[in-house]
């Protein structure tokens, strides 16, 4: 229990602060409604409808391709920082943790090359098309 | 142990990964080409052969398969043991006895996206039996989830008048698994909590120690309740039962009889796993939870399915039924764990794992044969469907009245050896009188007699089955354009299930060396490397620290 304690104060801390600053805001700002200031992005471009509306299965597909890069992302930049910095994939080597660099290098290399077979597939099912 | 070795253990779920990935991108290449079951079917023959010299030729393994000095392989975050060798022997088995009841129905629909997902669906069942790690565990049985999704959804097909409910099922399917995926992740994290480690062992590790901590004991519980609450969704253990019945209803007959089976293949090992074995000090809270569980399970399960006229949510129900069943070999392992003597006499964990076997034989060779019997654009949808089967098909009609004379458990099938084991088991608490066991006795007691009166009210339906078939004059034949495969799968189940019926004694033999080498593996605390004591030492010096 005594280990969450400052959690639980942070918490406490940020609630009072964040619902006080709101609060305040309210209470002592100036309110100048107008329909300029009421969009929802008051300096950014304006809205030309209403945001509840459907909108393409297809952006779906587009999504889901968009996953594979972005994974492949998520993993190859770690690898990337580990592999140059001393505390990385050497240290982990001479530590026993690991068998070898090559081994790192084999298990990203089949990592890419499985994704792009994800890529290969979703090529010829036709999901860069516009149908 | 270093990363290179996991790998060599993995090597068979990787060639079952490897051929999925060549069936997914060569079916995308040759869209028209027929024939991916037979690729799919190589797969499998590739990674039980793998498997197979990996238990013959490497002398480690092969001890481990014998019971022998090293009772387990531990490599971080995967273990091989007796449990593990055996229940990924068995899925292969399953595997390909779905390979080829799907066999036909599939070139109807995307067979390479159907072939590709039951590739994945059988190597996260291997991954879940040979976790040894929380997050593997969780990722053994999304490999199972997700490809489920796509084969529901795929298996929907060209067929108008199905095509919607079809996709009905997936879509109940997938909302109703995420959410069981997400309550069983909650419960992991508090295991989290406690441990401070996602391996089982050391979770086993710091459980197992006497500790004054409060928390320990109330979040381990919590974790507990999580654990099973997520798992039962796998099981159809009521309360988490009721997508069951409308799923199978509108599924195709091959992909319900892949729900019926894989995914309590799945929560059974990954129960005894984790649960039963893992976590400590839960026994009390353990067996009180799983007797209340089976006794409302097989109860409602039974008395819904006596008014089902579909024949999918029959079995739809006498699948939850049987989860009731399977939950009373758990109930009694809780009772009798971390009790040797208790435990050798009356072995639950074992009797489920057998119990597990047998039903999924049986109810693999049912799906296969109405899947047999339907054909293009008519599938076998009602029990009247099978109206005057034994004129028409005498063979398939003789193949069903055994699954079903073995679901009901009637002394010469394989069912009755499955409760058999449940009941003695049920009744042996006690027996030997540790002081664990004292006074549990009328629990199981009437635990025994609940089972048996349902098992008589489960009579009812499954030999209404037989009575339709035999008794009533055929309204109309059915197709039996179904495929060799299922035909074959069908005989394959009926007769392994009148095997182990004459002759049960090796797969009894079986089961409870796996449930004992599961039970062992967590105890064993010799281990080169990351051993729960080194780990426990590490943890006080960090604590101190």
């Amino acid at each position: 229990m005594q280990l969450f304690l400052p959690i639980l104060m942070f918490v406490a801390a940020s609630t009072v602060l964040a619902g006080g600053l709101l609060f305040l805001g309210g209470l002592i700002g100036p309110s100048r409604a107008g329909k300029v200031k009421e969009m929802p992005y008051e300096s950014g471009m304006d809205p030309i409808h209403d945001t509840r509306r459907r909108f393409d299965v297809r952006f779906h597909l587009v999504a889901i391709a968009f996953l594979i890069f972005d994974v492949e992302l998520l993993f190859l930049y770690p690898w990337a920082v580990a592999s140059r910095n001393p505390q990385g994939i050497d240290a982990a080597v001479s530590a026993g943790l690991i068998g070898s660099r090559g081994l790192v290098f084999a298990e990203v290399i089949v990592f890419i090359a499985l994704l792009a077979l994800g890529f290969v597939y979703a090529l010829r099912k036709g999901v860069f098309q516009w149908r | 142990m270093t990363s290179s070795e996991t790998i060599y253990l993995l090597l068979p779920e990787a060639s079952l990964i490897l051929f999925a990935t060549l069936i997914f991108v060569a079916g995308a290449f040759y869209p028209a080409r027929t024939g991916w079951n037979l690729l799919a079917a190589f797969g499998l023959l590739v990674a039980g052969g793998v498997l197979c010299i990996q238990i013959n030729s490497n002398p480690v393994y092969s001890a481990v398969f014998r019971g022998q000095a090293p009772l387990a392989i531990v490599s971080g975050p995967v273990v091989v043991d007796l449990f593990s060798l055996a229940s990924r022997a068995l899925v292969i088995g399953v595997g390909m006895l779905f390979v080829m009841i799907t066999s036909r129905t599939a070139a109807e629909t995307q067979e390479p996206e159907l072939m590709g997902s039951l590739l994945l669906i059988i190597s996260g069942l291997n991954v879940v039996a040979m976790a040894n790690d929380l997050v593997v565990v969780f990722l053994g049985l999304e490999l199972v989830s997700i490809p489920t999704y796509v084969l529901l959804f795929v298996g929907s097909g060209h067929v108008e008048r199905y095509a919607a409910q079809r996709q009905e099922a997936a879509t109940k399917y997938f909302f109703l698994s995420v959410l069981s995926s997400a309550v069983l992740l909650y419960g992991f994290s508090f295991l989290y909590g406690v441990s401070g480690s996602t391996r089982l062992t050391d979770v086993f590790a710091v459980i197992s120690q006497p500790s004054d901590e409060r928390g320990t004991q109330l979040f381990s519980r919590l974790a507990m309740v999580f654990i099973f609450a997520g798992l039962g969704f796998r099981l159809t253990a009521v309360p988490f039962h009721f997508y069951a019945p409308d799923v199978y209803q509108g599924t195709s007959n091959p992909n319900a009889g892949l729900l019926a089976v894989i995914p309590k293949i799945a929560a059974v090992v990954a129960l005894v796993r984790i649960v039963v074995v893992a976590m400590p000090g839960l026994e009390q809270v353990g067996w009180q939870l799983t007797l209340a569980m089976a006794f409302v399970t097989m109860t409602l399960g039974n008395l819904v399915a006596l008014w089902q006229a579909n024949i999918r949510r029959l079995l739809a129900y006498s699948s939850i039924a049987h989860a009731g069943y399977m939950l009373i070999g758990l109930s009694v392992g809780f009772a009798v764990a971390g009790d040797e003597l208790a435990s050798a006499s009356a072995d639950g964990m074992g009797a489920t794992i057998f119990y597990l076997i047998v039903y999924s034989l049986a109810t693999a060779g049912t799906f296969a044969a109405i899947t047999y019997l339907g054909g293009a654009g008519r599938q076998i949808d009602t029990v009247e469907d099978l109206a005057g089967l034994s004129q028409t098909h005498p063979q398939a009609a003789f193949a069903i009245a055994v699954f079903m004379f073995s679901l009901t458990g009637l002394p010469p099938l394989a069912g009755f050896w499955g409760k058999f084991g449940l009941l003695t088991g049920a009744l042996g608490v006690d027996a030997k009188s540790g002081g664990l066991t004292d006074g549990l006795w009328p629990w199981f007691l009437m635990l025994s007699v609940v089972t048996v009166v349902n098992a008589a009210i489960s009579a009812a339906y499954y030999l209404r089955v037989i009575s339709v078939m035999y008794f009533r004059p055929a309204l109309s034949t059915p197709l039996a354009q179904g495929g060799v495969g299922a035909a074959l799968a069908m005989f394959l189940c009926a007769a392994l299930v009148v095997a182990v019926g004459v002759y049960p004694g090796p797969m009894q033999e079986a089961s409870r060396a796996m449930s004992r080498s599961a039970r062992q593996t967590i105890d064993e605390r010799d281990w080169a490397e990351n051993s729960p004591q080194d780990f426990l030492a590490t943890r006080h010096r960090s604590a101190e620290d």
